[in-house]
C-alpha cells in the first residue's frame, strides 16, 4: 500500500479489471501491482468466486416476456387500442396475466412522460405517496388514474395520451367534459335571454 | 434509422465512425417497434435480476423488482438519450447504465418500503448457486461453499453504497465508469468506495476465520 487512498484505490481498480477479465481465460488470478495489499487481493478473489450471477426461473422469464410484449403491443398501436377495436385490436398474450399497470402503479406516469424512472428523488417521492401492499383504491399519479382494475386498454389509452402532442388547451377528458358542459350552460342561458327555445340547463 | 452521432472524429476520417453504445442497434429497433424490446430484455434480464436478488435478498422480491424495472424501461424508452462519450470506449453501453439507474431506484423504493436489510435471507435465497463447486473434490467444494457463505455475510455487513458498488463490480462486471454513472458519483469516488469496501470484506473474512487472513486461506498471495 502506498498510503495514498486515491493511488491505492487506483491500484486495486486496475487489479479488479484484470481479475474480472481473467474469467474469460478461466484463470484463478492475475498478476498484480506489488503495492496492492495481499489481503485485499485475496478478498477480491473470494468475492469473484462467490458472487455468482443468478438467473431467474424460465417460467418467470417467459411470464415477464409476455407482459412486456403486451405493453409493447399497446404502445405500438395505441390509437387503435384506445378506440377499442379495428384490425389492430390488442389481445392479451397467453399467460400474460393482469395489466402491466397492476404490477407497477407508477407505470402510467412514466408512460405519460410525467415521471423519469431514472430520477432518484422523483421516484422516491412518487413511491412514498403510494398506498401500502393490499390497498386497492385508485391512485392519481401525475394526472393519470391507475388502479388494480385498469386493463390493457388502460395501458393503451395512457400510451395514446403520451403520444398526443400537447396543445394550448388541455386535452384531458375531464377538461373536455367540463368545457362542453360550460358551453351547453352558456348556450342555454343565451337562449333564455334572447327568448329562444331554451337549451340544456 | 438515425446514424451514429458519437465518436465521429473529423470529416476526413468519417468512414471510421465509432459506435459507442454497443446496444445502439437494439435500442433503435425497440424505439421503432416496441415489440423489439424483447432482445434487450433477454440480454439484460440475468444481470438485472442478479443485482435485485443481491440487494433484496429473496427470489420473490427480486422477481417483482425485475418486472418493474423492465416495464419502466420499456415505458420510458422513447425518452432515453444516448450519452456515451468517446472516452468511454467501444464497449460502452449507456443503455445498460440507464437501465441500472432505473434498477437502483426500484430497488431503493423496495428496500425503503420493507425497512429491513436482506442479510438473513440472501444466503438461503442463493442456495445452491453459492459459488460453483467443481464436484470432483468434496472437501474443496465444502471450502468453496463455506467461503461463499462468509463472503455473502461480509457483503451484507457493508453500508448500502459500498455493498451496491461491489455488487455492480463483481456480479454485473461493470467498469468503474459505469458504476459511477449508475450511482451518480465521480469515478474517483467510486474507486475509493470499492477500495474501502474490499478492505472491510478482507477484515471481515479474516475475523470469520479467526487469526488467518484471506491471503493465508488462499495459500498466500505474493
Amino acid at each position: 500500500m502506498t498510503g495514498e487512498p486515491e493511488v491505492d484505490a487506483l491500484v486495486a481498480d486496475r487489479y479488479l479489471d484484470a481479475l474480472l477479465a481473467a474469467v474469460d481465460r478461466h484463470a484463478d488470478d492475475t498478476p498484480a501491482d506489488a503495492a496492492l495489499d495481499p489481503d485485499l487481493r485475496a478478498a477480491a478473489r473470494v468475492l469473484r468466486a462467490s458472487l455468482v450471477r443468478v438467473h431467474p426461473s424460465f417460467r418467470f422469464e417467459e411470464r415477464l416476456a409476455g407482459r412486456l410484449a403486451a405493453l409493447a403491443a399497446a404502445q405500438s398501436r395505441p390509437a387503435l387500442a384506445a378506440a377499442g377495436g379495428g384490425p389492430g385490436t390488442i389481445s392479451a398474450f397467453p399467460g400474460s396475466g393482469p395489466s402491466p399497470l397492476d404490477a407497477d402503479p407508477l407505470l402510467a406516469a412514466i408512460l405519460l412522460g410525467e415521471l423519469d424512472p431514472t430520477d432518484e428523488a422523483a421516484v422516491l417521492h412518487a413511491g412514498a405517496a403510494l398506498p401500502g401492499p393490499g390497498a386497492r383504491r385508485p391512485l392519481i399519479v401525475g394526472g393519470a388514474i391507475t388502479s388494480a382494475a385498469i386493463s390493457l386498454v388502460g395501458v393503451a389509452y395512457v400510451a395514446w395520451r403520451a403520444s398526443r402532442p400537447t396543445v394550448g388547451r388541455s386535452n384531458r377528458a375531464m377538461a373536455r367534459a367540463a368545457r362542453a358542459a360550460r358551453a351547453r350552460r352558456a348556450a342555454g342561458a343565451l337562449s333564455s335571454i334572447v327568448g329562444g327555445h331554451g337549451g340544456p340547463a | 434509422m438515425a446514424g451514429p452521432v458519437f465518436g465521429r472524429r473529423e470529416r476526413a476520417t468519417e468512414a471510421s465512425v465509432v459506435v459507442l453504445d454497443r446496444d445502439r442497434l437494439l435500442v433503435e429497433a425497440a424505439r421503432r417497434d416496441p415489440t423489439q424490446f424483447d432482445a434487450l430484455y433477454r440480454k439484460y434480464l440475468a444481470q438485472v435480476y442478479a443485482y435485485a436478488i443481491y440487494e433484496l435478498g429473496d427470489h420473490h422480491s427480486a422477481e417483482d423488482a425485475s418486472e418493474r424495472i423492465f416495464l419502466r424501461a420499456l415505458a420510458a424508452l422513447p425518452r432515453f438519450r444516448e450519452q456515451a462519450r468517446p472516452e468511454d470506449g467501444p464497449e460502452a453501453s449507456t443503455f445498460r447504465v440507464w437501465l441500472f439507474r432505473i434498477a437502483r431506484n426500484v430497488v431503493a423504493n423496495e428496500r425503503r418500503s420493507r425497512r429491513r436489510r436482506p442479510a438473513a435471507s440472501l444466503e438461503a435465497a442463493l442456495g445452491a448457486g453459492l459459488a460453483i463447486p467443481d464436484g470432483t473434490d468434496i472437501e474443496a467444494d465444502a471450502v468453496t461453499r463455506d467461503e461463499a457463505s462468509h463472503a455473502l455475510r461480509a457483503l451484507n455487513a457493508l453500508p448500502d453504497d459500498r455493498r451496491r458498488a461491489l455488487t455492480l463490480r463483481f456480479v454485473d462486471e461493470m467498469t468503474t465508469a459505469e458504476i459511477a454513472a449508475v450511482l451518480g458519483r465521480s469515478e474517483g469516488a467510486v474507486r475509493v468506495l470499492i477500495h474501502r469496501a474490499l478492505g472491510a470484506v478482507a477484515r471481515d473474512l479474516g475475523r470469520d476465520r479467526g487469526t488467518a487472513t484471506p491471503a493465508d486461506e488462499l495459500g498466500g498471495t505474493p
